[in-house]
């Protein structure tokens, strides 16, 4: 099954400095939850995993993403993505990343992704009904990791950016000190999903139409 | 020996045969839990089998790796495509003429295909072993729209038939085309569309659905390496023919086969078919030498095994413009799915769809079916009806209303202005059929005014105007035929075996009796229902008729159940074996009263000599002298065995009438009444009928509400999965209202016709007939199924009536 995001996630981190990061295909994999780049195959290819444990059941995908396409003047990144695990699901992703100067406040900016997710096998049949959800579970916590992680490169002004306050609506819980390493979980978090979608699930019963 | 005096109605009464509503025998052991099913088996050194399944729709196989999966302890053995190539049971011939793969042969054709096999000391480990074999697939474009499939650059689904022009009904044009198959007469009907004051033409989607038995398939496969011989338990419809097909693949002779249905847990066509697990487990017993169990799981049951219907149709109605119908035009574009594996009889790729006609007297028709391939799983089987009799029923049903709504007749009007008359029988349609029997019109006057037709539609009318009304009412009327009993061996075959059924039955020393059958009960009540049939043929009382069958080491040879083909085929077997008994009972009896055989009367449980009430034999002592002392001449013993090829098919039909409400807000439907009429000509127990038609109707039922196998764009089927496909429980299902009239089949030795499908076949379009009708004041000419809440209320929406 195919599901297209198309998110804007406003950062109190200045452009470079997300550039910087975004480019840096190893960090910011790093930044995905669960993700992590394990080989560089080439200039552009690299192979990789992402790890997601749903209660008891793990799936550990396997794959490779490619840069198809990087234009610094841009600050746009084309990546593509595709993996498959043994359990008999497979996924592939086409990124389209771009970060845009906020011209109100030079020390914020918005990180604009735009993603054709396909998903095959066991996770489309079962997980289906929650993809959405969970690519949008997925990518606040990527967002979170990534403005964190951002957040501790030098800024061109020579120090780390004072303001921590998340932006993101979806994730309120960031924590009050900007960490000198990267916080980033290393595994997705199943429980953490499961009532994040219950949360989100009950608000837009109730809380959305009014 | 003889029996104290007791009057002839009391006598018949005792007996519990042909009308009695008796209980079912075969519930004491189900509503204990004592059935046997094939999970059930349990042999020594048996192993478990699992299947490895592809994730992907369409897809080359490029690499597959088992080390990881043999190295986990207990595990036996780890079988591909390959491993069966050598003995050339990767590929196995279908139902239909084409051929499936058993497991994927280089490539995978559609998502939880067979890939491999693996066997392991117990169903845990195997589980565990299916999820460490690696397989490494290169994705190809899938195609999940038969229209888009035969485009001209549609991607190539079957590799293997690559440059075959010719398939198994005739030319293929393209390479995703199976067959086209065509029926009536085109000439005629293009005339009479031609000539025509008013036609009118619909096009509607008869989604894929799934039988889904309580039991999934499966098998326990037992080879004696020593002996040669081979045993499979398996979830069969069709025993005999599995074992003729097991010997033909395998090459052990047929003699050293033994197929065993024992009790099966539903089988609504899903039974009918080969599937590669049986295959599979057969040839994993084998190979090993050890009993070999196969179960499938609920997932793999709905996304592997026999769908049913996936039929794209077009409908045209030609008539008169005061509503009189002169001509039908249908035509059909069928998602065969990977494989061409439809449960038909040969000659017949699209069973027997031409009952299209239904019960109306329609001077010219034509058919065409289109039969196509697509990344979805092979089946095509007939869910709880004939073969594709569900499918024409639909399409006539609803155009019959289309043409009603477009002359502004009512519904009830225009088909008794088109009905087949009674005077008209037997009756040869457009399409060639020979229909025995039918009074269509006492049995819908009856219908109409059960339900105070009038007042439903007064009440209607009231609620149409009314712009508060917080609900649509809708009618809905189907006046349907149906063709089942496959069928003549002149017409009927499947793999070239005449659909005849048999019955073999023996009379014990002490009167009681033993049925040996060709079919096999899934749910029907055979040991009840058959053993009523010798007990009013022969006088013997039905408790003592044990009826057995599913075994082919011992059951007569028979085509199975399927196509409500028990009652008309196998059913006047029983009468017939039963008069072959009868007469050489009144021989001896003849004998034993000292009289010609022409001076005596049957009557209920005796022979009697003409004019002397006192001089009688009862069939128990004919037995006793059958096996003491028989008559010079005859025999000893008291058996016969019949094969009944029948002459002709059998035509029940029904009228049903429902009624619903449905929620302006939320586009719930809710079935306020629904009224179902049976005519299946004599009826053995009025009970069962009523359960079966119960049940058809709660399957009709889901299937117009609910049931439907949703796949996305990349074949990844999104219901599979009880949680999604629909199943209906005491909670969803309405309250049923059965009535019946009687006009017996003129060829059949009981007048029986068979009535098990009718209820689902009609039932269906009754349930779409009365949204539409809800929604028919609005210009609405037709709804596709499943009308489930949210389609529903987007069609409220769409149409403005939604609040």
């Amino acid at each position: 099954m195919e599901v297209k995001l198309d998110k804007k996630y406003p950062l109190d981190v200045d452009a470079t400095r997300a550039w910087a990061l975004l480019t840096d295909l190893k960090a910011t994999a790093n930044c995905m939850p669960g993700a992590e780049i394990t080989e560089q195959l080439s200039e552009t290819s690299f192979k990789g995993g992402v790890k997601v444990k749903v209660g008891p059941a793990v799936a550990q995908f396997g794959g490779t993403v490619d840069v198809i396409e990087s234009v610094p003047a841009e600050r746009k990144m084309v990546l593509r993505g595709k993996g498959a695990d043994k359990g008999g699901s497979s996924a592939s992703m086409d990124l389209t990343a771009i970060i845009t100067a906020d011209p109100a406040n030079p020390a914020h900016c918005v990180l604009n992704g735009q993603a054709a997710v396909i998903v095959n096998g066991k996770f489309a049949q079962f997980g289906g009904r929650l993809m959405v959800q969970v690519s949008d579970m997925l990518l606040a916590q990527f967002v979170e990791n990534f403005r964190q992680t951002a957040l501790t490169l030098p800024s061109a002004e020579g120090s780390p950016a004072a303001t921590v306050s998340a932006h993101t609506a979806e994730s309120s819980s960031a924590p009050a000190a900007a960490p000198i390493a990267p916080v980033v979980a290393r595994e997705i978090n199943g429980l953490a999903i499961f009532w994040s979608l219950v949360k989100s699930w009950f608000g837009g019963l109730f809380g959305k139409k009014a | 020996m003889n029996a104290p005096v007791q009057t002839a109605e009391a006598r018949e009464l005792a007996l519990a045969g042909m009308g009695a509503s008796r209980l079912r025998k075969e519930d004491a052991r189900f509503i204990q839990g004592k059935g046997n099913y094939v999970d059930d088996i349990k042999m020594p050194g048996m192993l478990h089998m699992d299947i490895v399944r592809s994730p992907i729709a369409h897809g080359r196989i490029v690499k597959i790796n088992k080390e990881a999966a043999l190295a986990i302890p207990g595990v036996h053995a780890v079988l591909t495509a390959d491993d069966l190539k050598p003995l050339k049971l990767h590929w196995m011939p279908t139902l239909a003429g084409d051929v499936a793969a058993v497991l994927a042969d280089e490539k995978v054709h559609f998502q939880m295909q067979e890939v491999a096999i693996v066997i392991a000391d117990d169903r845990y480990i195997a589980a565990d072993a299916v999820e460490a074999v690696e397989v490494e697939y290169e994705e190809l474009p899938v195609v999940m729209d038969p229209y888009a499939a035969l485009l001209p650059g549609a991607p190539v689904i079957r590799d293997d038939l690559a440059g075959k022009t010719e398939g198994a009904h005739g030319k293929r044009d393209h390479h995703n085309h199976i067959f086209t198959w065509d029926a009536g007469d085109k000439a005629a009907a293009d005339a009479a569309f031609d000539k025509a004051e008013v036609t009118v033409s619909q096009h509607m989607y008869y989604p894929r659905v799934h039988p889904c038995p309580l039991e999934t398939c499966g098998c326990v496969a037992s080879f004696d390496p020593i002996k040669g011989d081979l045993t499979t338990f398996i979830t069969s419809q069709a025993p005999h023919i599995v074992r003729t097909v097991v010997s033909m693949l395998s090459g052990i002779p047929e003699s050293k086969v033994r197929i065993v249905s024992p009790d099966i847990g539903g089988g609504f066509g899903n039974k009918v078919p080969i599937y590669p697990g049986y295959v599979c487990a057969i040839v994993s017993s084998i190979v090993l030498g050890r009993p070999v169990k196969w179960v499938e799981d609920r997932i793999e049951n709905i996304s592997s095994t026999g769908f049913a219907r996936d039929y794209h149709m077009d409908g045209e109605l030609a008539a008169t413009a005061d509503g009189k119908i002169t001509g039908l035009r249908v035509n059909v574009v069928a998602d065969h799915g990977a494989f061409d594996a439809c449960a038909d009889p040969t000659k017949f790729p699209a069973g027997m769809f031409h009952i299209v006609s239904g019960s109306y007297d329609i001077p010219a028709a034509h058919a065409s079916v289109k039969g196509v391939y697509t990344n979805k799983a092979p089946g095509g089987v007939a869910y709880r009806c004939s073969f594709r009799v569900t499918e024409a029923v639909y399409l006539i049903e609803r155009m019959v209303d289309v043409l009603a709504q477009k002359l502004g007749m009512d519904k009830a009007e225009i088909r008794a202005k088109n009905f087949v008359k009674k005077e008209q029988f037997p009756y040869t349609s457009a399409f060639g059929f020979e229909y025995d029997s039918g009074d269509y019109q006492t049995a819908l006057d009856k219908v109409l005014e059960a339900v105070d037709y009038k007042g439903l539609r007064a009440e209607q009318a009231v609620k149409r105007a009314d712009p508060t009304s917080p609900t649509l009412m809708g009618i809905g009327l189907v006046t349907f035929t149906e063709v089942v009993g496959a069928g003549p061996s002149k017409m009927c075959d499947i793999l070239g075996v005449g659909m005849f059924d048999s019955c073999e039955i023996r009379i014990h020393p002490t009167g009681s009796a033993i049925a040996r059958m060709g079919t096999i009960s899934q749910g029907q009540g055979h040991q009840t229902t058959y053993a009523q049939i010798i007990a009013t043929e022969l006088g013997i009382p039905s408790e003592v008729i044990q009826v057995e069958e599913g075994d082919t080491s011992t059951a007569p040879y028979g085509l199975g159940t399927y196509g409500s083909r028990s009652t008309p085929v196998a059913g006047a077997a029983i009468a017939l074996a039963a008069r072959k008994i009868h007469a050489k009972a009144r021989k001896i009896a003849a004998h034993m009263l000292e009289v010609n055989e022409n001076d005596l009367d049957w009557e209920v449980d005796r022979f009697k000599v003409k004019g002397d009430e006192s001089k009688f034999k009862t069939m128990a002592d004919v037995a006793w002298q059958a096996y003491h002392q028989p008559p010079d001449g005859l025999e000893p013993g008291l058996e016969a065995v019949h094969y009944y090829d029948p002459p002709n098919f059998t035509f029940p039909f029904g009228i049903y009438l429902c009624v619903v409400d449905i929620d302006r807000a939320t586009g719930e439907t809710k079935v306020r009444r629904f009224y179902a009429l049976d005519d299946c000509g004599t009826r053995i127990n009025p009970m069962i009928i009523e359960g079966q038609i119960h049940g058809g109707l709660t399957e009709g039922f889901a299937v117009a509400m609910g049931q439907q196998m949703p796949f996305d764009a990349q074949g990844n089927l999104l219901g599979n999965t009880l949680m999604d496909y629909f199943l209906p429980t005491f909670v969803e299902t309405p309250h049923w209202e059965t009535d019946h009239t009687v006009t017996p089949s003129p060829h059949h030795p009981l007048g029986a016709k068979g009535v098990a499908e009718s209820p689902h076949v009609g039932s269906i379009p009754t349930f779409t007939s009365a949204v539409v009708d809800a929604f028919s004041h609005l210009g609405v000419t037709h709804l596709d199924m499943p009308h489930n809440a949210f389609r529903t209320w987007k069609a409220l929406r769409k149409h403005g009536a939604a609040l």
